[in-house]
C-alpha cells in the first residue's frame, strides 16, 4: 500500500521494513511455549507488589521525636502557656473594642446612630454591646441570627450602675436579626430598627456591623 | 508525646484565640420530622442553584424552632422569604450583595414595591463598596412603623441620593422613632426629618 503522492524509493524502503523477518520454526514454537507456560498476571498478584512497596516505603526510617516524661511536661506547659496567651490577647482586643463600642452607645443616646461599628479597617467582628431596660425581669436573654436562635447561649447580666440588663457580643459584619427573651416573653429591642419579617407571632430586630473596608 | 500531637495541640491552642466566633449553622434541626426537612432542604437547594443567599433561610427556620412554630407555617415562612430574596435580588440587580438582598427581602415584607428597590439602586448607584443595606433596613424600620411606604421610599432615595452616610441614615430613623412616639403624624414627621437631613448634609464643608 502506497501514498498515493510519496515517490517509489520511499515506497520500496517501507515495503522492506514491513516484510517479516524470517525466524526459525524451531525457534518460534520454543518462544511461543514459553510464553503460554508463563503465569498469567493477576489483580492479586498487582495487589501484593503495591503492598510490598508500601511495606518498603513504610520501613524507611521517618523523622519523628520523642520525648520524655519531663520534656512531656515542659511540652504541655508550653502549650497552656501558648492558650493562655492566645486568650488573652483574644480578651484584651475584645475588651479594647469594647470600650470604643460602650464610648459609642454613650454617645448614641445624643443621637448618634446605634449599633452601628465604626471599626478600625483591621477588625474582621465587632464587639457589640446590647442593653436592655427590664427592672423587674428575673432572666433576660438574647436570641438572634447569631447564636442560632438558642435562648440559652447568650443570657444577659444586670449592670450593676446603670440597672440596665447588658451583654456585649462579637459579631461579624452584616445584618443580624435578633430580639430580646425577658423572663420566658420574646421582646424587640426598643433602640433599634425593627424587621418586618413577622412571621412567627411578634418582630424582631436589626442591628447592622458594617464591613471594615466601608 | 509524637510531633503530630504536638502540631495538634498548637493549632488548637492558636484557635483559642478566635474564640467568640460565631457562624451561621447551615443544618436544620433535629426536632423537625423528616418529612419538613425533606421539603426545606428542596426549598433551600433550590434557592442556592438560584444564587440565593441561604444563610436567612437557615436563620428563618432556627426562629420558627424557637418559636415554636407549626412545621406548616415555618415552611410557609421560609417559601416566603425565598420568594422575597429573589424579588429583591431581581430589584437590586445581580451585583447585590447577600446582606444587601435580605434586607431588600426585608424591605419588600414591610411593604415596599420592587420599583423602589431599584429607584434606591440608581440613586446610589452599582458600587460595591457603597451597599446599600443600611438604607434598606431603615427603610423596612420606617414601613413598620406605620410610615407609608411610598413616602418612607421617596424620603430615603432623596437621602441616597445626596450621598447620606449610613451613620447619617440611621439617625434619621431615630429622629422619625421619636418623632412618632411623640404623637407626630408619619408624614408631618418624615417631612420635616428629612428637610432637616437635608439642610444639615448642605451645611457640611
Amino acid at each position: 500500500m502506497s501514498e498515493p503522492d510519496s515517490p517509489r524509493w520511499l515506497d520500496e524502503i517501507a515495503g522492506e521494513l514491513r516484510r517479516e523477518v524470517p525466524v526459525r520454526p524451531a525457534w518460534r514454537a520454543r518462544l511461543l511455549d514459553e510464553v503460554a507456560r508463563a503465569p498469567k498476571p493477576s489483580m492479586r498478584d498487582d495487589v501484593d507488589h503495591r503492598l510490598d512497596e508500601r511495606a518498603r516505603y513504610a520501613d524507611r526510617p521517618r523523622w519523628s521525636v520523642t520525648f520524655g516524661p519531663l520534656g512531656s511536661l515542659a511540652a504541655a506547659t508550653l502549650l497552656v502557656a501558648l492558650g493562655a496567651g492566645a486568650t488573652y490577647l483574644a480578651m484584651s482586643r475584645a475588651g479594647a473594642n469594647a470600650s470604643q463600642r460602650s464610648a459609642q452607645t454613650t454617645a448614641a443616646r445624643e443621637g448618634s446612630p446605634q449599633l452601628v461599628s465604626d471599626a478600625p479597617p483591621s477588625a474582621e467582628r465587632e464587639v457589640v454591646r446590647f442593653e436592655l431596660s427590664a427592672p423587674r425581669a428575673s432572666h433576660v436573654a438574647l436570641v438572634g441570627s447569631f447564636n442560632e436562635w438558642n435562648p440559652v447561649a447568650t443570657p444577659l447580666s444586670r449592670d450593676p450602675a446603670s440597672g440596665k440588663w447588658v451583654v456585649s457580643l462579637l459579631l461579624p459584619p452584616g445584618r443580624h436579626v435578633y430580639a430580646f427573651v425577658v423572663d420566658g416573653d420574646v421582646k424587640t429591642d426598643p433602640s433599634a430598627p425593627r424587621a418586618a419579617d413577622n412571621d412567627f407571632g411578634s418582630p424582631n430586630s436589626v442591628v447592622f456591623v458594617s464591613s471594615p473596608r466601608v | 508525646m509524637s510531633v503530630r500531637l504536638l502540631a495538634l495541640a498548637v493549632a488548637f491552642a492558636a484557635s483559642a484565640g478566635a474564640a467568640g466566633a460565631q457562624d451561621v449553622d447551615r443544618t436544620l434541626p433535629s426536632q423537625l420530622s423528616a418529612p419538613t426537612r425533606a421539603t426545606l432542604e428542596r426549598l433551600i437547594d433550590s434557592a442556592r442553584v438560584a444564587g440565593l443567599p441561604v444563610d436567612p433561610l437557615y436563620s428563618k427556620v432556627r426562629e420558627g424552632v424557637f418559636r415554636s412554630a407549626e412545621e406548616p407555617r415555618l415552611i410557609a415562612a421560609v417559601q416566603r422569604l425565598t420568594r422575597d430574596l429573589g424579588d429583591a435580588r431581581a430589584a437590586l440587580g445581580d451585583s447585590a450583595g447577600a446582606e444587601e438582598i435580605a434586607a431588600g427581602a426585608n424591605a419588600l415584607r414591610a411593604g415596599l414595591h420592587s420599583a423602589d428597590l431599584s429607584r434606591l439602586r440608581e440613586s446610589r448607584g452599582r458600587r460595591a463598596d457603597h451597599p446599600l443595606t443600611v438604607a434598606l433596613v431603615v427603610l423596612a424600620d420606617l414601613a413598620t412603623r406605620g410610615v407609608p411606604p411610598a413616602m418612607a421610599a421617596a424620603s430615603v432615595n432623596e437621602l441616597v441620593a445626596r450621598n447620606v452616610s449610613d451613620g447619617s441614615l440611621l439617625s434619621f430613623r431615630q429622629n422619625v422613632e421619636r418623632d412618632l412616639v411623640g404623637g407626630r403624624s408619619p408624614a408631618s414627621a418624615l417631612d420635616a426629618r428629612t428637610r432637616a437631613m437635608i439642610d444639615d448634609e448642605r451645611r457640611r464643608p
